[in-house]
């Protein structure tokens, strides 16, 4: 920045009325009204793709919008709180088996999701008291831990179908149409709803803690910040979420198993999808999971090759691209749809203050800042 | 009325070194209260022991009436207790105002315009409004040094504790700082400041304690501490200028 306002031209320390001269705005270098249209328009495009795209590309979508429901929960523990977890197979199979049991208990299988959801959440609750009590590599051992623990408690319920599992009840009587459309929008309102919680969490106060805790976490403390508490509330959203995918899958597969719902793989995945698409932005889970189903669907046939090139993505993105291809994107372009930077505007300054130069400032990785401020009047 | 802060035989070591032994001192609100002694005095650890960041093993810590004991640094901060860091912890990732903005809502408690008319000012008193847009990562040290302050201010602090925010500064940097700390103070902000720079302290406290060996060795005016024998013993043979300026 250029420094054009010295230190001299700053009146000397008086009562000030920040409030009346200073303007704070959140925004990138986009403009401001592009996110909720482009937002809006998705979610339309979406909505209408039932009408017309057949039955076998509305099931896709479905996986899809389960992927990226989960990658972006993984993204806020691991891109935004610091917590590495490859246990969230534990809140997948937990959201699944709420499904279940609701729906033996006489409940509407798609009605029961954000129950079970919310069930996975209190679970995620005394969860964190264990876990937390752990960091790094240990935290991301313990966390597999408890979901292996979770899937063997479950396992020898014969009540809900041991280690075989058991087909969810009230989805058959509909039509394969009607069902096909039913999880479909089942889905679009889950991952609509993930994306817009965790855009306005990360913008939120709770967001701001986050990137102070991931820079500083003794500076962010001293400033008052509560670490634990805000790791703790996202732990929990991300169990939430990761519980209504669960969810989804046991809708949408009108059945769950153990071995399944509990599998690892579904970690892997959301791992997958935010490292390849850039983690730490929500742009990222999004990239990486459209990458992630465009590979498969291209390479399925190939049986293990499939596996070899996605190990080998993964590796060379995260030698020359750790912040994933969306990263490079917005190296090159400095574009952020979803922009979380605080940006300072000054309404008004002296008459004999020279005009506040403005330059961009690359090095904010909260949505680019730009412009300089002038001394406030 | 109770003192702001008080410390009662306030206790800590680490395994063979002793860094804090029976301390015992009042801080009166609003005060501006200096703290010398050589290197490895146990300064920095005081102020750990005050701002939460170590646990003493024996004694407390009492703030505005209240043992704070059990509290975290986080819990401390929002009691009102601020402190820079001798080493400056900006989040790199973040601009000046974002660094500021975080001690306001959290520190603080302030929401929306509320917290943002409070950063704006904090940075004003620190003389960093015109950086506010910029990275921290970028500063350079004396503004690295001034965002500490700004980020302590904007917590709303009863009491300041300054960790050396003048060393490794320039003659007029130092005047800034020494400038803005004293603007704070006469807002009501007790004052109590670590720093190697005498001159800097002169210039803003009334009352200078000398820490050697985790103990107090002297307490008084500034004058009479630096004129001290058991002060002179303890800085015998080092560089420091302990000339009190005419």
């Amino acid at each position: 920045m250029s420094t054009t306002v010295t230190d001299a031209t700053v009146p000397p320390l008086a009562p000030t009325t920040a409030s009346s001269t200073l303007r704070v705005v959140r925004a990138s270098r986009l403009p401001n009204w592009l996110t909720p249209i482009l937002a809006a328009a998705g979610l339309g495009l979406l909505a209408f793709l039932p009408a017309f795209a057949p039955q076998s590309e509305t099931a896709l979508f479905v996986n899809v919008f389960v992927l990226l429901t989960m990658a972006l929960m993984w993204n806020l523990l691991a891109g935004y709180a610091g917590m590495v977890s490859i246990g969230q197979q534990a809140f997948v199979g937990l959201g699944a088996y709420g499904v279940l049991i609701f729906a033996k208990s006489g409940m509407e299988p798609v009605a029961s999701l954000p129950l079970a959801a919310i069930a996975a959440a209190i679970i995620a609750l005394p969860v964190s008291l264990l876990v937390f009590r752990l960091r790094g590599g240990y935290f991301a051992i313990a966390t597999w831990v408890v979901a292996d623990l979770a899937m063997q408690v479950i396992d020898s319920i014969s009540a809900v179908g041991g280690g075989t599992g058991e087909n969810v009840p009230g989805l058959s009587s509909l039509s394969p149409a009607a069902f096909g459309r039913v999880t479909y929008f089942a889905a679009l309102a889950v991952v609509a709803l993930a994306l817009a919680a965790s855009y306005g969490l990360l913008r939120s106060r709770l967001g701001l803690v986050l990137a102070a805790v991931r820079d500083d976490e003794v500076g962010a403390r001293s400033a008052g910040a509560r670490v634990m508490r805000a790791r703790r509330i996202v732990f929990v959203v991300a169990a939430l979420g990761c519980g209504a995918a669960g969810a989804l899958l046991a809708v949408s597969q009108l059945q769950v198993q153990p071995a399944s719902v509990f599998n690892v793989q579904w970690s892997a995945e959301m791992i997958f999808a935010t490292l390849i698409g850039g983690i730490g932005t929500l742009e990222g889970p999004i990239l990486g999971t459209v990458i992630f189903f465009v590979l498969q669907q291209n390479l399925a046939n190939d049986g293990a090759w499939y596996l070899i090139i996605f190990g080998s993505l993964a590796v060379l993105i995260a030698i020359w691209a750790p912040k994933g291809i969306f990263g490079l994107i917005d190296r090159r372009f400095a574009i952020s749809l979803f922009p979380l930077g605080h940006r300072v505007e000054h309404l008004s300054r002296p008459a004999s203050a020279p005009p506040a130069p403005v330059a961009a400032n690359p090095t904010s990785s909260r949505g680019g800042a730009v412009g300089a401020a002038g001394p406030p009047a | 009325m109770p003192p702001l802060l008080h410390l009662q035989d306030l206790s800590k070591r680490f395994g063979q070194v002793v860094i804090a032994d029976g301390l015992n001192l009042e801080v009166e609100p609003g005060a501006a209260v200096g703290i010398v002694g050589p290197n490895g005095a146990g300064k920095t650890s005081l102020f750990g022991l005050i701002s939460g960041d170590l646990r003493p093993d024996h004694g407390a810590v009492r703030f505005g009436g209240r043992t704070i004991n059990r509290l975290d640094g986080a819990a401390r901060c929002r009691a009102g207790i601020g402190r820079t860091y001798q080493v400056p912890r900006p989040f790199e990732g973040l601009t000046v105002f974002e660094n500021v903005l975080l001690a306001a809502q959290q520190g603080a408690g302030a929401k929306k315009n509320a917290s943002y008319a409070l950063a704006g000012q904090a940075l004003f008193r620190a003389r960093l409004s015109a950086e506010a847009n910029r990275s921290a990562a970028s500063l350079g040290l004396l503004q690295r040094k001034r965002l500490e302050v700004a980020r302590a201010l904007a917590s709303r602090p009863r009491l300041l504790l300054l960790d050396e925010v003048a060393g490794g500064l320039t003659d007029p940097e130092v005047r800034e700082l020494v400038e803005i700390v004293r603007a704070a103070n006469a807002d009501g902000v007790a004052i109590v400041w670590i720093e190697h720079v005498v001159r800097a302290l002169m210039a803003t406290v009334d009352r200078l304690v000398c820490l050697a060996g985790g103990r107090f060795i002297a307490d008084g005016t500034p004058t009479d501490v630096l004129a001290s024998p058991a002060v002179r013993e303890v800085y015998l043979g080092t560089a420091m200028d302990l000339e009190v300026p005419a």
